[in-house]
């Protein structure tokens, strides 16, 4: 499956994806440090006191020699630098945390994502014009074009609200776990992944059923196949080959949703805290949260192309 | 074979009838009539707010705060006693102007891109690949809540923002259908006449690729109003007092243990309109290209 | 004669489509005896490749088998329940397709497709893998034991449709129904497929339906032909008599169309006169009738059925050929070329 080829390819990509991750920290670092000194400051500060500050952010020296320190310093110590608002705290570690818990969330949520979205969109193709269709496909319009935190909010009001009683009222995240409670944590996945299943049901619908008209389809009956292996082993593993396509934008969505359903659930992962810092033009921040998401769309697009390979052996590197 | 000669080859394949077709099975599609005859009172409803709300939006106290809804406040008030209803008509007007805004500035950039690209193809074509692709690897919403940001909070920026994160889906599909359309033959025809190149792209090419490009703008309507609604939930929307339903749901999450009401109105009124322009969407595109119906 | 393996009676297959009811397979009658290779060939729209697919309940949406029966081991095909069918697929009937290349599964290994065939059936997984390498050798593939690991893109098209043989053979089973299974391979592979087919039927004893539009290729192989057209059969015999006597004005058509090396060079290659029928409005009487060079006022009116024309030999024809030539003598019947615009009109050979 895995060929020297592929291992090249992996390794061209891994470059890639740090020159695209150095470019995107590049721009925002350089998009925010357009602000006058002062800007990035909520205290009014005055005379040595705010030159000391602007020292010790390296704000006192031209833009170039200080986007150059922040080169230097990314990579040769993956140093992200300090927070502009709580300082001393070191940005690196507190997104790295930060992003072990969002990673749980959001690899959570996928799995509500393609496993419900997979599953509805092969019953759905299975029972074509039935009820059961009907029923699916009008879901999953509904399911997209609710956003989020709508989905959130209303799951909250149900098992927070008005079944307290039978929940206990531990709809919230508690707060410092690297591993999370799973119980905790499977309301905020699935607000953040449904919308997405929804996309993922009716792209699966659509390519099942061209799928399903397929010559090699037919081959498989006609040997006697039972329908549930035609289904899943024949005629899903074709169909998924163009619903990998949309993991991508799925992942994209996923980390744009958590900084949503994150701080509606006040799960402290790094959407909570780019909304926060945002909020709080604790700027350097942003630019260490941008740094990890484009660290980690790039690795999403990487694991999509090498789910091509495993699914379709007619694709390698 | 029974081959009919096709005397007007040259002829351009808009005809009426592709019009009047789709418009026949847009009827016949009672989910996508539906949610049209919702967004026209949507828009009814928002016309109306610019002259008439029941209560001034902004004015506070005048009913307790958080009061749940009753005769004189059928949505009842929200954290400052504000009235819901009123709030909520004026959150439309904000909704549509995003929504519509949006998708007006998007064809105005994204169409003459796509166009532009598909038609000289060569380096320009690939310059703008190139661009489009960075612009789908970035986490569009983030980087519309930093431009927000950096631009300051107002109706006219988060317009800018979303429009900066979103004008490529539109460019895609413009390039896309003019890169097949320059193949077909009154295009080549019209080419070989010395037709001007903005007189081809402009009349020949444009209205031929008009159906996908008005289901694309029907599609980016919801998804522009769902931009909003997450920046302003988030804090980055409209200021207050302006109402937009993100806001005004944020607003609900907060107070959610005790006054459900504030939260419930804008998620469905929100939700609703999202949907109706998704259907909407749905239905023309079925109308529009009948071989892409299930 | 022994006794038929499959009985094939009355079968009717419809499609439902946005104009109307097709009927592709319209009361189709026929028995298949064991170890046989019979041909049925027709032009495409002829219904021959509904009529196999119909014989293992495979039709697609929107098609229906909606009349007849299929007696195989004394039970009705059509009416036994959807396990049981599934049972016969493959294990007693079994199947091949015309485009190798489409037919496969392109993400599953070659060599595991055709395991597959017989784990559904029962056997077990080493046998079966042992089994398969044994078939793709008596395909003659070569390096059998490295081609299973192989995806089907890996393969050629050759290789690949002796694959699907391979496949097809893998519970030995007492009927193989061959859809076209020569059409998307060049010559010399096709000729290399017919030989092997023809060396298997007479090593295992299989019967095979030899499903085709070429009547080339029913010469080479087959010991009967159906002829059919617009979903019914017009003629039946064994395939010697056929070729030398053809008593069905569509079946000599048919036989014009074959290029033949021992032509006459200012002799050219015939094409059958007019289009295939439009099935959603069939034409009344003999459906032929509309390109047919012979026809008479009854064939306009009135639908011809299925008679013994001469010992072994069925044909639906108003004016068999033999008549034509007895009534119109032979040289005549010689110049009267379908395509040439000849001067046979409505009521002139009477």
């Amino acid at each position: 499956m895995f060929t020297r080829g592929t291992l090249i390819f992996i390794g061209q990509r891994v470059v890639l994806i740090v020159f695209t991750v150095l470019a995107v920290s590049s721009i925002v670092f350089l998009g925010i440090h357009r602000l006058p000194g002062d800007a990035l400051f909520n205290e009014h500060l005055h005379g040595e006191q705010y030159a000391l500050l602007l020292h010790h952010y390296n704000l006192d020296k031209p833009l170039l020699t200080q986007y150059w320190d922040f080169i230097v310093a990314l990579v040769t110590r993956g140093d992200l630098g300090e927070s502009l608002v709580n300082r001393g705290v070191k940005i690196t570690p507190l997104v790295l945390r930060e992003l072990g818990i969002s990673v749980e969330l959001g690899g959570f949520a996928l799995i509500f994502t393609i496993g419900l979205g997979l599953l509805f969109g092969v019953v759905a193709s299975v029972r074509q014009n039935t009820w059961v269709d009907y029923v699916l496909s009008t879901t999953s319009v509904i399911g997209y074009s609710m956003p989020n935190f709508v989905i959130a909010t209303f799951l909250i009001l149900v098992f927070g609200k008005w079944l307290e009683g039978v929940t206990g009222g531990t709809f919230y995240y508690q707060l410092g776990a690297w591993k999370g409670d799973l119980g905790q944590l499977w309301l905020p996945a699935f607000a953040l992944g449904f919308p997405y299943a929804s996309i993922v049901a009716r792209l699966t619908r659509a390519s099942m059923l061209e799928v399903v008209r397929q010559d090699y389809i037919r081959t498989a009956r006609a040997k006697g196949l039972r329908e549930t292996v035609i289904v899943v082993r024949h005629a899903l593993r074709n169909a998924l080959i163009p619903v990998i396509t949309i993991l991508g934008p799925l992942a994209i969505g996923i980390i744009t949703g958590s900084v949503v359903i994150e701080n509606l659930f006040g799960i402290p992962g790094l959407g909570k805290e780019f909304a926060q810092s945002i909020l709080n033009r604790d700027y350097f921040i942003v630019i260490g949260v941008f740094t990890m998401y484009a660290a980690m769309v790039g690795l999403a697009n990487l694991v999509v192309d090498l789910a091509y390979v495993v699914i379709d052996p007619r694709i390698r590197y | 074979m029974a081959v009919t000669v096709r005397v007007d080859a040259v002829s351009e394949p808009v005809q009426a009838s592709l019009w009047s077709d789709a418009w026949r099975r847009l009827r016949r599609n009672r989910l996508a009539l539906a949610a049209a005859i919702y967004l026209i009172l949507l828009v009814g409803v928002a016309i109306v707010a610019i002259f008439y709300t029941p209560y001034r939006m902004s004015a506070t106290g005048i009913a307790p705060d958080y009061a749940t809804p009753s005769l004189a406040h059928w949505l009842g008030a929200d954290n400052l006693g504000r009235d819901q209803l009123s709030r909520l008509m004026i959150g439309a007007q904000i909704s549509l102007i995003v929504g519509v805004g949006t998708q007006l500035l998007v064809l105005a950039v994204g169409v003459p891109i796509g166009l532009l690209a598909g038609y000289y193809r060569g380096w320009l074509d690939q310059v703008v690949t190139f661009v489009i692709n960075v612009f789908y690897g970035v986490p569009d919403l983030l980087v519309a809540l930093i431009l927000v940001f950096l631009l300051g909070p107002s109706l006219a920026n988060i317009i800018i923002a979303i429009v900066v994160t979103r004008w490529m889906d539109m460019a895609r599909l413009v390039r896309g259908q003019t890169l097949a359309l320059r193949e077909r033959e009154f295009i080549e025809a019209g080419r070989a006449s010395g037709a001007k190149p903005m007189k081809m792209l402009f009349g020949h090419i444009m209205p031929n690729a008009l159906g996908p490009i008005i289901v694309q703008a029907t599609f980016g309507v919801p998804s522009a109003i769902l931009f909003e609604a997450f920046l302003s939930f988030l804090g980055a929307g409209v200021q207050q007092p302006t109402p937009s339903w993100g806001s005004m749901a944020k607003d609900g999450v907060d107070a959610i243990q005790f006054a459900p009401h504030m939260v419930i109105a804008p998620a469905i009124v929100l939700s609703l309109t999202l949907m109706a322009f998704n259907f909407l969407g749905d239905g023309l595109r079925d109308a529009l290209d009948p071989r892409s119906r299930r | 004669m022994p006794t038929p393996i499959l009985q094939v009676k009355g079968l009717r297959t419809e499609f439902l489509t946005d104009g109307g009811i097709v009927r592709a397979v319209d009361d189709v009658t026929f028995d298949l005896y064991p170890g046989e290779t019979l041909g049925i060939v027709g032009e495409s729209g002829s219904g021959k490749s509904v009529t196999a697919l119909s014989l293992l309940r495979l039709v697609p949406d929107p098609g229906r088998v909606v009349g007849g029966q299929v007696l195989f081991r004394n039970e009705d095909l059509l009416q036994i329940s959807e396990d049981d069918i599934r049972q016969i697929r493959g294990r007693d009937i079994a199947m091949i397709f015309q485009d190798p290349q489409s037919s496969l599964n392109p993400v599953l290994k070659t060599g595991f497709q055709i395991d597959e065939a017989m784990l559904a059936h029962g056997t077990p997984k080493g046998q079966a893998h042992a089994r398969t390498i044994e078939l793709l050798k008596k395909v003659r593939i070569p390096a059998a034991e490295s081609r299973v690991k192989d995806f089907p893109h890996q393969l050629s098209g050759g290789m690949r449709q002796r694959a699907m043989i391979a496949m097809g053979l893998a519970n030995t089973p007492s009927i193989l129904i061959a859809d076209e299974p020569t059409t998307a391979l060049d010559v010399t592979v096709q000729a290399q497929i017919l030989e092997l087919l023809a060396d298997l039927n007479r090593e295992l004893g299989t019967a095979i339906v030899m499903i085709t539009h070429d009547m080339g290729v029913v010469a080479g192989l087959c010991t009967r032909v159906i002829v059919m057209y617009a979903g019914q059969i017009v003629e039946e015999g064994p395939v010697e008599q056929i070729f030398d006597n053809p008593q069905h004005p569509y079946t000599w058509s048919l036989l014009r169309s074959i290029p033949r090396v021992d032509a006459l060079r200012h002799e050219r290659l015939r094409s059958i006169e007019g289009i295939a029928p439009d099935l959603l409005h069939p034409p009344k009487g003999c459906r032929f009738h509309p390109r047919c060079p012979f026809r008479v006022e009854k064939c306009f009116t009135d639908e011809p059925s299925l008679e013994e024309v001469a010992p072994n030999q069925k044909a639906a024809c108003w004016v068999t050929m033999e008549r034509a030539r007895r009534e119109m003598g032979a040289d005549e019947l010689v110049d009267i070329r379908p395509g040439a615009g000849s001067g046979v009109r409505r009521g002139e050979l009477r």
